[in-house]
């Protein structure tokens, strides 16, 4: 709780002042906008300081409804926060996509996603989003930062959304690398430097063995799941949608958006939309499409949380691997 | 129709009563209609304020089964393929009718349900019971509880009866798994509903113009519980390692089944239960020549590549097979049996259900039961050992066994059930005497008629031998974690 007080204070409006867009931007126009070569362009070494915002957002019926039943869940009247997630990612992404944001944005690997919801949100409500980026980090395989989104509805935030990104190979932000690494910052508990490399696609965090437990469900992952999420939230990244287009992009086979796999566990963990919530995923390996993620959920009562966590079984030599944990809390 | 005053003529003998101390081999009545007190120390309710309960609700009378009639359950895809749900259930209604003489007659309702249902069949039941001989004025109804639909349909016509709302019923079930629906893809569906509801050409073809190949592969029904994924038998199979039961028990438990109800139709016990139809006379699952060694040279099925599964012991011979059938039980009032000639078979004293949390991997999908039977025990303060006959539906062979093991755990009783002791073991022998699911076949929405008529039969043969009150317990699992109970009684006299 400290941990996520701090983020909140951290996350509300500082000196930068947000550039309001006239409407949510389309997915297809930020990527063609990210692809596009940009001679003369230099990047950043530090995250842009403003804000891009969006006021007046509706929660569409439809498109809630649609995100509940991919996950699921009975379309409700609250949305899923995973719905607030899809609605300010198009506008973090703008962020992301400039031409002197420090990272190129399809290299970028998003490895965990916290969200603090103060109140039920209803379908059909406006809401005000607000993303700025922050936090940028020397990791051991390159750089994180997050892009935190804010929804707020007349000036009292609803949600906030801390999505972390890293980036690999480009070790920015702090000069000294490796030993300031250690002293700070997400990476500073894990291994650093000397281990060896992990494979593509592999994400820290997955250094200790994982011993797979009794799961509690199994989901089939058909090679259209990709391209179904894309449809709920509009993420038409290319190595979600299909094994050519993934291909092309350096993955040998489609990968399932992490978000798809941690809406589905919030879904399946059965919470209380009615009450305050945080919902806290930490990605692991990729999940490969088509493909069987196994899952398992375990209750703490007292806390009033709930755990998932999805794992690709063992197969032949290959060791069972931890795609994500996904830890749903109902606040008091 | 008999109105509740009328009806006084059923002895209403409150248990707890100073002169009827309830014991071994006393009957035992119901305690009360709603929830039972809360059991003192988990043990047994206060049997004393319950009898008071009793007495103040004197219109409560009593239900008793009267009589069943089955058709032979085929294995999928042979006898009764071709043939739809209805058609099974009203055979089994009409052979019903034929051998209780109720031609014309107009009963007080029947109640039935299937488990595999098309949409087209929402009137299953009505339609059914319009194709027998019964006076056309008797009401219907579908009930729908996965495989304890049919336990439930008696549930629900015996509560009439005793209510005095009704006095006399048909609780029926029927499935086929040949006819089971397949549907379109939900895309599909709302696709042609949009077509539909388009008014001109070139909205039509908007709307076509989303459609995907993908969209127009037919959708059978799905085997695999919709929140975990896993079937029914992959769950079991978990539970079934859990327990640490092994596959000689499975397969011996699947032997004595077979045996138990090949026994069944030599010995003509099954004459007056089943009528033929569609040229079988027997069920077809059922292997009178099965042996040890033909079980054990069988292939595991389930739990296979299953982490939580060492050794996978579940095989077709330890499992019911998907079958199609349809089974019917006629309830009736004491009255109304009388003025008609029949003769009550046992009493329907109560039942429970139970719910666990599987999905989040709290308890196994088909442990409900073990939960449901302590509260019905408790509720008439007896012990899992007052039972003379039980009848534990097979769903696998592990299903009954993973169960008994449970109530003869101390710490699931005192961990799950928050008892001082275990439940128990029971009997073997007066265990699914002549045979249960795993050697007849499991029809979903039919089992619990099967297992009803014929444990009323048993009772009241045992009754009438004995010269004591016999009381028979019935346990069915369901999908989605449910189980349903029920405690059937049958009187000498």
């Amino acid at each position: 709780m400290v941990e996520l007080n701090r983020r909140r204070t951290s996350a509300a409006p500082g000196p930068e002042r947000a550039r309001m867009l006239r409407e949510v931007p389309s997915f297809p126009a930020i990527y063609a906008a990210a692809l596009r070569p940009r001679p003369g362009m230099r990047r950043s070494t530090e995250l842009p300081g403003t804000a891009l915002g969006v006021s007046s957002v509706r929660i569409d019926a439809q498109r809630a409804a649609a995100f509940d039943h991919l996950m699921g869940g009975p379309a409700t009247e609250l949305v899923h926060p995973g719905v607030l997630h899809v609605l300010a990612f198009p506008v973090s992404l703008a962020l992301m996509a400039r031409g002197d944001f420090p990272f190129p944005l399809l290299g970028l690997v998003h490895t965990a996603n916290q969200m603090l919801q103060h109140r039920p949100v209803r379908v059909g409500e406006l809401v005000d989003v607000e993303c700025r980026t922050r936090g940028l980090r020397p990791h051991r395989r390159g750089s994180t930062f997050e892009a935190v989104s804010t929804i707020s509805s007349g000036g009292e935030i609803i949600a906030t959304d801390v999505s972390t990104y890293l980036a690999k190979g480009r070790r920015s932000g702090t000069p000294g690398g490796d030993a300031a690494s250690a002293a700070a910052g997400p990476g500073a508990a894990r291994p650093s430097g000397t281990s060896p490399a992990a494979g593509p696609g592999e994400e820290p965090g997955e250094r200790a063995p994982f011993t797979a437990p009794i799961p509690t469900g199994r989901w089939r992952l058909g090679a259209d799941t990709g391209r179904r999420y894309a449809e709920v939230s509009g993420d038409a990244n290319p190595i979600h949608m299909s094994a050519l287009s993934a291909r092309a992009f350096g993955f040998p086979r489609a990968i399932a958006h992490g978000m798809y796999t941690a809406s589905r566990a919030f879904t399946e963990s059965r919470a209380d939309l009615t009450r305050p919530l945080r919902w806290d995923v930490e990605f692991g390996a990729p999940v490969t499409l088509p493909g069987t993620v196994l899952v398992r959920y375990e209750e703490d009562r007292e806390a009033g949380s709930t755990r998932g966590i999805g794992w690709r079984p063992a197969t032949g030599d290959r060791p069972a691997r931890r795609c994500f944990t996904v830890d749903v809390t109902a606040l008091r | 129709m008999t109105s509740p005053a009328s009806s006084s003529a059923d002895p209403i003998e409150p248990l707890g009563a100073p002169a009827e101390p309830a014991g071994p081999g006393e009957p035992s009545r119901p305690a009360s209609p709603g929830r039972p007190a809360e059991p003192a120390g988990g043990i047994g309710p206060d049997e004393g304020r319950s009898a008071l309960d009793l007495r103040r609700t004197p219109e409560v009378r009593d239900a008793y089964v009267l009589g069943g009639n089955r058709i032979p359950f085929a294995r999928a895809g042979g006898a009764y393929a071709g043939v739809s749900n209805q058609d099974l259930l009203t055979a089994a209604l009409d052979g019903l009718v034929a051998r209780f003489g109720l031609q014309g007659e107009m009963l007080g309702e029947v109640a039935g349900g299937a488990v595999l249902k098309l949409a087209g069949d929402l009137n299953l039941t009505r339609e059914s019971a319009l194709g027998t001989p019964l006076d056309p004025r008797t009401p219907a109804l579908d009930l729908s509880k996965a495989c304890a639909t049919g336990l439930e349909t008696v549930m629900h016509v015996s509560n009439r009866i005793r209510l005095g709302q009704i006095d006399s019923a048909i609780a029926c079930g029927v499935d086929s798994a040949s006819d089971s629906p397949i549907e379109v893809t939900p895309r599909l569906r709302r696709l042609l509903h949009r077509l539909n509801a388009a008014r001109s050409l070139p909205q039509r073809l908007s709307v076509l113009a989303g459609a995907r190949p993908g969209d127009l592969a037919p959708v059978p029904p799905r085997n695999s519980e919709p929140r975990t994924g896993l079937s029914m038998g992959e769950h079991q199979a978990v539970t079934t390692a859990q327990w640490g039961i092994s596959r000689q028990a499975q397969d011996e438990l699947a032997l004595a089944s077979h045996r138990a109800l090949a026994a069944a139709y030599e010995s003509g016990f099954l004459d007056d239960l089943v009528t033929g139809y569609r040229g079988i006379g027997r069920d077809t699952n059922l292997r009178p020549d099965s042996s040890l060694e033909k079980l054990a040279s069988l292939k595991p099925v389930f739990g296979l590549g299953s982490p939580a599964v060492a050794e996978p012991t579940m095989t077709a011979g330890n499992s019911t097979p998907l079958t199609d059938g349809a089974s019917a039980v006629l309830l009736g009032s004491r009255d109304w049996a009388a003025a008609r000639g029949l003769t009550p078979l046992a009493r329907v004293v109560d039942a429970r259900s139970a719910a666990v949390d599987f999905a989040h991997g709290e308890e196994g999908l088909l442990m409900a039961p073990a939960y449901a039977v302590p509260e019905l025990l408790d509720a008439h303060g007896l012990a899992l050992a007052d039972i003379d006959l039980y009848e534990i539906h097979e769903a696998f062979a592990a299903t009954v066994l993973s169960t008994l093991a449970a109530w003869e755990s101390e710490d699931f009783c005192r961990d799950r059930l928050g008892r001082t002791a275990p439940l128990g073991s029971i009997d073997r022998s007066r265990l699914n005497v002549t045979g249960s699911s795993l050697a007849a076949g499991h029809p979903f929405a039919a089992t619990g008629g099967r297992i009803v008529a014929t444990l009323a039969k048993l009772l009241h043969q045992r009754a009438r031998e004995t010269g004591r009150s016999q009381r028979g317990l019935v346990s069915i699992c369901a999908a989605a974690g449910q189980g349903t109970v029920a405690l059937l009684e049958a009187d000498p006299a």
